[in-house]
């Protein structure tokens, strides 16, 4: 116990904190020297800081994957990094990745400052990866705010378009929203266990119910703080995870955004919001203060449901995949609500597959975008199947992948958390969910249909629509960027739909991390 | 040599699917080309699956030409391949008719000719793969994938109404595979709770005991999946549309092929699965067949479309097999089985032929056909055959198969079987009506342009005949010589209602061993 001091204070302690957030540093890193690139005229118009993002995210990936196998805590315990975080971190990095890709044709079109742009795209990885790795209930409400002001930048970022910075506004009133119901739950949290560090609320929770098997009643009468302290934490949470009925910004800020942008949040935020979610969850929730699995089925029901009704109705593609990623939530709280080891390597393995097919597709979305806002329209997509083959096949992929036909991720996504779920005991659940997938596949086929199936009236006005300026179509070529994209997120859903065994091999190494407390 | 035989299901599975990156690199405009090298590949593989039946041992009920590897073991689900009697006589007709319909789409499929043929052997890669797939999952994902091709096949080159068939189509089915994945799920937790060990191995499957009140649930979730794939009646009301809407050679697949997997699923996975379920549940399964009999055929006696009295005969056939399958008595399911088939010849044909027509006059209203006997006599004795073997002619392979399962049922089900019987004659009244209308019908009430369709009427051209003749053949083969057949398939039915013995609950076992012996 002798110089327990210099242990705390100690470089030595420091060295170790700064170890266990290498890979969020090194993204920092690089958003700085992007950053400083503005001032440099000549350089800031050119393709310096696209290229410099990738190579600073393929670093960060990098340092990742020397870092596993390590258990790290640092900061004093507010900071970890383990199994878990190497999952998750892989998936952000890869989402952030794709997004920078499909970034370049696009922001090109807009008279806004470029580096900038990345950035704040490389701040925003960064925020994800401190919320996945924090283990604080501060630092949780820190990096979420870090994560959000990024996101709300981004949306508004292209300057003077209406659409976009409507999105920003009502993304930033609803997000500061959800954000102080974050903050006031960890109050109440607080204000029952007298712990921030979840380590120690697990610890202290456990020792409690060890004492007296009970549920509110035995925190000294905190119970009902404990429990209002984490149905807002739920709520605050939910509004990242847009879930059903907090996900009235989703739509909007989906649609208003830069289409990379919304891939982005699509996958990026929501992963983070959901590892974060998971971890929170297996550490306190798990002690039935309430039985929170309860509200989770009632969410998860109404998330799909909603999500694929409302996605039914939409004729925009961007909204149409704003809706069904709310949707897509609901099917990903299955695997939380299944539980257990299974579920939690099923929900991870989930989110791995769903940001492929998600990015993919907006990736697809970019390639025939252009700023007349019909081109939006998924009439627009009439007759693309014929003209061009490859894209429309990936689209029709990806649209499957999302719909859980096998041969893709989404599949074995699907089958994964439902079968994990099913062991717990939620058949109702579960039958829910595959009649919302039976449902929802109408209108992910509906977008099949007019790629390949056109109406003789309708082709007509598509060519026309497919001949004109396109964000992703340069001289005829479709850009490199994205083209890569697309094939990144073909092979992934490629790959864990026909042998999935990798895959489940890492989430299930990630999961047991997770749940080895 | 060896090494073909070693894995010989996977190259018949796989093969078509290398012939697609064949065809990937040829430019599209070379349409004659795509075309004739996509026939040539799919009657390389029909002659390669020739093979399974050659070097398949008819005396024994196990599965042959077993492959076994490990594909995902989290989940227990392995790449297990393997077939039994019934399997290999799928496996060929699929081959058989995967080439027939390539064949056969010479001048109907005009433009897209590139995506149609690859559409089309990769739906001979996933069909194969469903029928030889002993590992739940694996057959899941084949059976959930072929929506797909299938889907494209009708919506793309459909007619009429196609992209409102095609949706209904896939809709339809991946919801009723949607509620069945629910049962193999459950089937596989409550597995896994009794033995600990996650596992999608059929044959270790079959060994779970689950209660019968919960087995008649997962029966109804695989009823559902396996129903609305075959179709029994309130199920069917896809079918005339897809069918109607299809391209020909879409059709033939799927009346050929398509159709037989419901069946092919109640006999490999339903029943075996959940044996007392089956039991119990049989009677009401058979009086279901027995409506969806009487219902396809007087659908089908009022239609004035062609394609759609075909495609109702087929509810009706379906229906057949139905009963025969659930009478649960030896002779019967022999004769299923072997219906199985030959509806997927008799009815295959029904729709090319339905197709030249249709080719040639531009119309299938039935009202508007007529004469067409005069014109083209090679054409009116092909069709005729066909017509008669569907209605089953003694001699012809219908009547085996409708005799075997309406003897072996009559010990179950002795009413019914007698309702059941007259879907036979309205069989006849149906297609025998429809065939002397078309063909022989004196066409003085017709429009004009139809009138000028017939009279540059061409008939069969050799194409056509190579097409169809396979077909012809084999319905004089299994109405003269059926033991070839019915040797191979016997063993695995034997099988299949012994696995049913095992189940104490069997209240009519010794009516089924009777049953045998009376064959």
């Amino acid at each position: 116990m002798h110089n327990i001091m210099p242990a705390i204070y100690g470089l030595n302690s420091l060295e170790k904190s700064m170890i266990s957030i290498i890979p969020e540093a090194v993204i920092i890193l690089f958003a700085f020297i992007v950053l400083f690139l503005t001032f440099f005229e000549k350089i800031a118009k050119g393709k310096n800081s696209y290229y410099l993002s990738l190579i600073g995210i393929a670093f960060s990936i990098l340092y990742v994957v020397m870092l596993s196998g390590k258990n790290l805590t640092g900061f004093y315990g507010s900071v970890v990094f383990n199994g878990y975080d190497v999952f998750l971190f892989i998936a952000i990095l890869l989402s952030g990745f794709l997004t920078v890709l499909v970034s370049k044709d696009y922001i090109e079109n807009f008279d806004v400052p470029y580096p900038e742009y990345y950035s704040i795209i490389l701040f925003g990885i960064s925020a994800m990866m401190f919320l996945v790795s924090s283990n604080n209930l501060i630092m949780v409400f820190i990096s979420l705010e870090f994560m959000s002001i990024c996101a709300y930048i981004l949306t508004g970022y292209i300057r003077g378009n209406t659409r976009s910075t409507e999105a920003a506004l009502k993304y930033l009133i609803l997000g500061t929203f959800a954000s102080a119901f974050l903050i006031f739950g960890s109050v109440f949290i607080y204000a029952a266990v007298g712990h921030l560090n979840l380590n120690s609320i697990h610890t202290y929770l456990e020792n409690i119910s060890y004492v007296k098997h009970g549920s509110a009643s035995i925190l000294n009468g905190m119970g009902e703080y404990l429990t209002i302290g984490l149905l807002l934490f739920t709520v605050g949470l939910a509004f990242k995870m847009s879930l059903f009925p907090f996900h009235a910004w989703t739509p909007d800020a989906y649609d208003g955004a830069p289409t990379p942008i919304t891939s982005f949040m699509a996958t990026g935020i929501k992963v983070a919001a959901f590892a974060i979610f998971l971890r929170i969850y297996l550490l306190i929730y798990n002690f039935n203060v309430i039985n929170f699995n309860d509200i989770l089925w009632i969410l998860a029901v109404l998330s799909m449901t909603f999500g694929n009704i409302a996605a039914i109705l939409s004729s925009n593609i961007k909204r149409l995949l704003a809706y069904s990623s709310i949707a897509q939530a609901g099917y990903i709280l299955v695997g939380i609500i299944g539980g257990g080891f299974y579920g939690y390597s099923g929900t991870l393995f989930y989110l791995f597959a769903y940001i492929f097919m998600t990015a993919g597709a907006f990736a697809v979305v970019i390639i025939f975008e252009n700023s007349d806002i019909v081109s939006l329209d998924v009439k627009k997509y009439s007759g693309v199947g014929y003209k061009y083959p490859f894209i429309s096949a990936a689209m029709a992929f990806f649209m499957l992948s999302l719909a859980g036909i096998p041969v893709t991720g989404g599949f074995m996504g699907k089958f994964y958390v439902f079968s994990a779920a099913v062991k717990s005991g939620y058949y109702w659940l579960v039958f829910i969910a595959l009649l919302n997938s039976a449902f929802a596949a109408y209108y992910y086929i509906k977008i099949i249909v007019k790629m390949y199936m056109p109406d003789k009236e309708d082709s007509s006005v598509s060519c026309i629509a497919a001949e004109g300026k396109n964000y992703g179509i340069v001289n005829g070529n479709i850009s490199e960027g994205i083209m890569l994209a697309i094939i990144i997120c073909l092979f992934f859903t490629l790959i864990m739909g026909v042998y999935p065994q990798l895959f489940i091999n890492f989430a299930n190494y990630s999961a047991a991390s997770l749940c080895k407390i | 040599m060896a090494f073909f035989m070693k894995y010989i299901l996977t190259i018949l599975i796989f093969f078509p699917a290398v012939a697609v990156l064949i065809l990937l690199p040829i430019n599209k405009k070379n349409e004659g080309l795509l075309r004739n090298l996509a026939t040539l590949l799919s009657l390389v593989e029909f002659i390669a699956s020739y093979y399974l039946f050659i070097y398949f041992k008819p005396d024994t009920y196990k599965f042959q030409f077993i492959e076994k590897f490990n594909w995902i073991p989290s989940f227990g689900a392995s790449y297990f391949l393997g077939i039994d009697g019934v399997s290999l006589f799928l496996i060929l007709l699929t081959t058989l008719l995967t080439f027939v319909s390539l064949l056969s789409s010479y001048r109907y499929i005009k433009d897209h000719v590139k995506e149609f043929v690859i559409l089309m052997l990769l739906l001979e890669t996933f069909m194969i793969g469903t029928f030889a797939a002993l590992d739940v999952l694996l057959f899941y994902v084949f059976w959930e994938f072929m929506l797909i091709p299938m889907y494209f096949i009708i919506g793309m080159w459909g007619t009429g109404k196609r992209i409102y068939s095609a949706v209904k189509f896939f809709l339809y089915t991946l919801a009723g595979s949607l509620i069945m994945l629910f049962g193999i799920i459950y089937i596989f937790i409550i597995h896994y709770e009794q033995t600990g060990n996650f596992t999608f191995n059929l044959m270790r499957l079959y060994n779970t005991h689950i209660p019968v009140g919960l087995q008649i649930l997962l029966f109804i979730a695989l009823f559902l999946g396996f129903a609305i794939k075959v179709p029994i009646f309130p199920f069917h009301t896809w079918l005339p549309d897809a069918h109607t809407e299809a391209p020909t050679a879409g059709s033939v697949i799927l009346a050929g092929v398509l159709l037989k997997f419901g069946i092919y699923g109640f006999f490999r996975f339903a029943i075996p699965l959940l044996p007392n379920a089956a039991l119990i549940l049989a009677p009401y399964i058979v009086v279901i067949g027995v409506i969806g009999i009487l219902y396809g055929a007087f659908v089908s006696i009022v239609q004035k479309d062609l394609k759609r009295l075909v495609a109702f005969s087929s509810v009706s056939h379906m229906g057949f097999i139905m009963v025969g399958l659930f009478a649960l008595t030896a002779v019967s399911i022999n004769g299923a089985v072997y219906q199985l088939l030959n509806h997927g010849i008799d009815t295959g044909a029904l729709f090319l032929f339905v197709g030249m027509i249709y080719e040639r006059m531009h119309t299938r209203q039935i009202k508007d056909l007529g004469g067409i006997a005069k014109k083209a006599p090679i054409l009116t004795v092909l069709f005729l055959t066909s017509v008669l073997a569907s209605v089953g002619l003694p001699g012809l392979n219908g009547f085996i198969g409708e005799f075997l399962i309406l003897i072996g049922s009559f010990r179950s089900y002795p009413v019914l079987t007698i309702i059941a019987t007259s879907g036979i004659i309205f069989a006849a009244v149906y297609l025998l009506w429809m065939f002397q209308r078309v063909m022989f019908q004196d066409p003085h009430d017709q429009t004009a342009p139809y009138d000028h369709h017939l009279e540059f009427f061409d008939d069969m051209n050799l194409r056509e005949i190579i097409t169809v003749l396979p077909l012809i053949i084999l319905m004089f083969l299994m109405g003269f010589y059926p033991s070839p057949f019915l040797d191979r398939i016997g063993p695995s039915v034997l099988h299949f209602l012994t696995m049913l013995n095992h189940h104490k609950i069997l209240y009519n076992a010794i009516k089924i061993k009777t049953g045998l012996s009376n064959a």
